[in-house]
């Protein structure tokens, strides 16, 4: 077969890879739940109206979550990054080279 | 060289101990947490697979998060009472099945095979202690708190906890997430009253210490189905009465319904279909199930050592006081939910077999992740079109999107394919080949849009299934991809030929 005629029918996939999801900066609006009975889904404004006009706001006097404007008393209080670095751990040549200032390395 | 050695992993050995003792540490000064030190991110109501799994998520997403639960055990209905249990007795008592009845064709000579249940049900309760273990120190890897005790609203960010050790404590939360998940249904209208013992639940099913001569299962879904294989594998003669006209519950295809009635039928399960239970009464050790037909008319009294009562299961909200906070239900008593899982009442949110959907440990854990998601970024994803159904009985039985009598009810034009096991090479030298798996396509795009298997290993099998619909796949992709031979799967492959172009075997 000539190679253009072979381009020409090359099979496209249906299947579609959606690869790494960035989501929008605005959070999304709300919907009715697909699996809600019809008659919910019907009336998903009064839903809306009443999830308005309910309130939800933790106490003051407690302070903050554990964000980062918080102080802490404990080094374990902080957040686990500040003292528990999961990305990497030092190698053996590296503790050695920071244990013998250096001299390891030669 | 020894001392070289030791000196040269010293600081390293310091360092390990240091965060050994750091961990500790911090595990010790998170304890403490139910007491107040500021609000928690985000608060589970619920240790089962949804509210662990959203429990783990949301520390990973850097909430600060604790899990309440009252069982004094994590995992919920399945680990516990549910999934895991039961699949522990499917899986040994097919083993006995087996063993007594079809490894002398397979050139295996044994004698005195016997059946010793104390120990079975011992290896049920040790796969399920390992697990609930494991989500256990889970929680401890991930720094969620958890909290052991029943919670209840004081305000939709304040829970009043009464501590399973005594006493009681309150947890403030910026978000709250009920994930209390079901309970066992009782019988409609309070007919049949369960003991556990003689009529039992599910939790009693699979905790009887000895197997029953004569075993009523009432509800031919899949609990009914799985427990009622059990049984009958391990020696009792088990009956199955179910008020529709088809066993395997909502969303199974009814080709494959038919097929599978056949299948337990020939492995000596007995069927009543179209037949309501009017009452169970117990007289001298046994049980008289009174019976009739569906549409009213023939009465029949059934007999039996044990009832199982499997008729679904209903969500659980005791003891939340949700009145107190206005969050709404609807008339089953379910949570009402938006699609991304508020209630109606800010900052709580509510996920698994409590609200809408089917009740599946495997939807609750999406919807978990997804919760906490939202909270986090203000987006989540839970594709209720792609989730996974199975029977784990022998053979199993798997399925994901719609089903051929749904197509064709909602006028959706759509291709067939159908590959009997009969024909899969790895059946055939596994002596293994009933079933089939079944694949529905649109006829204008060839996208798949449901799978239904009956066969060996189809609860594996149907994960290919939900990725094709995820991924928007057209049988002809499946059927273009390379599966390994011989494997099981290839029945999967051929399927797809099937309705694309041509299986090659069959």
């Amino acid at each position: 077969m000539h190679p253009s005629l072979r381009v020409l029918n090359a099979r496209k996939p249906l299947i579609s890879f959606i690869g790494k999801r960035s989501w929008p900066s605005k959070p999304e609006s709300q919907h009715p739940h697909p699996a809600a009975p019809s008659e919910l889904q019907q009336t998903f404004s009064d839903f809306v109206k009443k999830f308005e006009s309910s309130s939800s706001s933790v106490s003051p006097s407690n302070g903050a979550n554990g964000g980062s404007k918080e102080a802490f008393g404990e080094f374990w209080e902080a957040p686990a990054r500040f003292w528990r670095p999961r990305i990497r751990e030092l190698e053996d040549g590296e503790i050695d080279a920071i244990s013998s200032g250096g001299a390891s390395l030669h | 060289m020894l001392q070289r050695i030791s000196q040269r992993n010293a600081p390293r050995a310091a360092r390990r101990l240091r965060q050994a003792s750091l961990q500790v540490g911090c595990y010790q000064a998170y304890r403490g947490l139910a007491t107040p030190s500021g609000p928690y991110d985000a608060v589970i109501i619920g240790g089962g697979p949804g509210g662990y799994v959203a429990a783990i998520k949301s520390a990973q997403l850097g909430l600060k998060t604790a899990c309440i639960e009252k069982r004094g055990a994590l995992g919920g209905t399945c680990l516990n009472v549910g999934c895991i249990p039961s699949k522990a007795m499917l899986n040994n008592s097919h083993m006995y099945h087996q063993t007594q009845h079809d490894l002398q064709r397979r050139g295996i000579d044994v004698t005195g095979v016997s059946l010793n249940l104390t120990q079975m049900l011992k290896a049920k309760d040790t796969s399920v202690t390992g697990l609930t273990k494991g989500v256990e120190m889970l929680f401890k890897q991930n720094k969620v708190d958890y909290i052991k005790g029943a919670a209840s609203f004081v305000s939709p960010t304040r829970l009043s906890v009464d501590l399973l050790e005594g006493g009681s404590t309150e947890v403030e939360a910026k978000n709250i997430i009920i994930a209390t998940g079901s309970e066992v249904s009782p019988f409609p209208g309070g007919a049949i009253e369960i003991d556990e013992k003689q009529i039992v639940s599910s939790t009693g099913a699979l905790d009887l210490q000895e197997v029953p001569k004569k075993m009523v299962v009432i509800g031919g879904g899949i609990i009914g189905l799985e427990m009622g294989s059990v049984w009958s594998r391990l020696g009792s003669e088990v009956t199955v009465v179910e008020f529709l006209g088809a066993i395997g519950g909502q969303g199974i295809d009814d080709e494959i319904a038919k097929q599978f009635q056949r299948i337990l039928a020939k492995q000596s399960i007995k069927f009543k279909l179209n037949t309501k239970v009017l009452s169970a009464e117990k007289k001298d050790g046994r049980v008289f199930i009174k019976t009739e037909a569906a549409k009213g008319g023939k009465e029949e009294t059934l007999e039996a050592d044990v009832v199982l009562v499997a008729v679904g299961r209903r969500p659980y909200t005791e003891g939340l006081n949700l009145e107190a906070i206005g969050v709404e239900k609807d008339n089953k008593g379910r949570i009402v939910i938006d699609d991304q899982f508020n209630t109606s009442v800010k900052g709580v949110k509510c996920i698994g077999d409590v609200t809408f959907g089917p009740m599946l440990a495997h939807k609750a854990e999406e919807e978990g992740i997804a919760a906490v998601e939202y909270i986090k970024s203000g987006h989540g994803h839970v594709n209720y079109a792609a989730i996974p159904s199975v029977v784990y009985t022998h053979p199993e039985v798997a399925w994901v999107g719609r089903t051929e009598q749904d197509l064709k009810a909602s006028g959706v034009k759509y291709n067939v394919g159908k590959f009997p096991f009969a024909a899969n090479s790895r059946a055939k030298t596994n002596l293994d080949t009933e079933g089939q798996v079944k694949f529905l396509s649109e006829k204008e795009t060839d996208r798949v849009l449901g799978v239904h298997i009956i066969g060996p290993n189809a609860g594996e099998m149907i994960a290919e299934a939900v990725l094709a619909i995820e991924y928007g796949a057209s049988s002809e992709d499946i059927a273009r991809t390379t599966h390994a031979h011989p494997t099981l799967s290839e029945a999967f492959k051929e399927a797809a030929m099937a309705v694309c172009s041509k299986s090659i075997h069959f």
